[in-house]
């Protein structure tokens, strides 16, 4: 490998770090968003590992609802998959998934850029 | 493009409405069409399909699927010496001892969420890896925890209802606040109906049907005091292939084909 493509790399790895950073934040932001839109009533005092049964699925929102039962269906995730089926846009479904797993409803995993979210059903309580 | 089954549940708000006679004679139907069809009984609370096929012993039942503690293939019996061509037909039973009955009504949250997993899976086992055309559910009436994880994971929920004015206005109540928010393909099938012979009475049914429960109407099937003479100890579809209860039945079953 040559002195310039070694050069050449160090700011795309910078610029790559600085973009994944980026995507958090602004999942976290669109998360916020989300509470503000539908006020903070939709959430629960965190729970660590609450069961997504039916009951629970019927008590949610609409729009959560509708979110929660697409990845029940589909296992495992990612925002912009979901957002293929519900035909509503990534960044919104994003922030469902994001407000789900902090109701404890969801499990979020990262793998590499992409984060995928999952219900947890195997887990023993 | 790849043709996939189908999961149908068959649900009602009350008992006695004629779910289990729809779902036996359905699947028998479809069977006889030449479908692969699986037949499941969740009506873990009343179970009645064992007593129905006559059959005493299961290696597993779909409790045991449920909890875990088997594969869904030792679940299942292979019942297609029944039919009378080419399709197959397979139940899987809810054991029908009382332990079992008192054990399923009382399982939590997190066994109730498992379960429903178990259920959504079955679109893998079944229909794609073993290639069933058809899993038709057979459910407890109301809104019990397996009846309403079953209609979560069907592709079609088929309402059974008479005119009885208690089920008439659950049933209403159950459409808007049940399955309206789920967004299921829901159809009614209307049961025990003393004036359906004539064309205009059908249709005045139809639009009263229409009308009250704002979704399609599958069939309606007549009361036939020869299904209460049978007892329970006769499966028209197959027994009785020239009976109008078979023939009203067949349409629904060839309706339920041609959907999308």
């Amino acid at each position: 490998m040559s002195n310039q493509e070694i050069v050449g790399k160090r700011p795309l790895q910078v610029l790559e770090k600085i973009r994944e950073n980026l995507e958090r934040l602004n999942e976290k932001i669109e998360v916020m968003i989300e509470l503000q839109k539908h006020g903070r009533k939709d959430l629960q005092p965190p729970l660590s590992d609450a069961p997504l049964d039916v009951m629970t699925l019927l008590s949610l929102p609409d729009h959560l609802r509708k979110t929660a039962m697409t990845l029940c269906r589909m296992g495992r995730a990612t925002a912009n998959e979901i957002s293929e089926q519900t035909k509503r846009a990534r960044a919104v479904e994003s922030a469902y998934l994001n407000q789900l797993v902090i109701m404890g409803y969801l499990k979020k995993e990262r793998n590499g850029r992409k984060a995928y979210f999952f219900v947890d059903r195997e887990s023993q309580g | 493009m790849m043709i996939m089954g189908k999961i149908v549940a068959v649900h009602s708000y009350k008992g006695g409405t004629g779910k289990t006679l729809l779902s036996i004679n359905l699947a028998v139907a479809l069977a006889e069409h030449g479908k692969k069809v699986c037949l499941f009984d969740l009506d873990f609370r009343a179970p009645s399909l064992a007593t129905l096929f006559k059959i005493e012993k299961s290696e597993c039942w779909l409790n045991d699927y449920l909890n875990g503690t088997c594969e869904i293939d030792k679940a299942l019996l292979d019942l297609s010496d029944k039919v009378h061509n080419s399709g197959k037909l397979f139940v899987g039973l809810a054991n029908p001892a009382t332990e079992a009955i008192r054990d399923m009504s009382a399982k939590d949250r997190k066994w109730e969420m498992r379960a429903l997993g178990r259920l959504l899976a079955l679109r893998t086992s079944l229909l794609n890896d073993k290639g069933f055309d058809y899993l038709l559910m057979d459910t407890s009436p109301g809104l019990q925890y397996s009846s309403i994880n079953a209609i979560v994971s069907a592709d079609l929920v088929l309402v059974a209802t008479t005119f009885d004015r208690s089920d008439v206005d659950g049933t209403r109540r159950m459409l808007r606040e049940l399955y309206d928010l789920f967004e299921k393909k829901t159809e009614v099938v209307l049961n025990k109906v003393l004036d359906a012979s004539s064309k205009a009475g059908k249709e005045e049914i139809t639009s009263k049907v229409n009308d009250v429960y704002q979704v399609p109407l599958l069939g309606i099937v007549p009361c036939f005091c020869d299904i209460l003479k049978a007892k329970g100890g006769i499966i028209f579809a197959q027994e009785k292939p020239d009976h109008p209860f078979t023939r009203i039945l067949e349409e629904m079953a060839a309706k339920i084909d041609k959907m999308a």
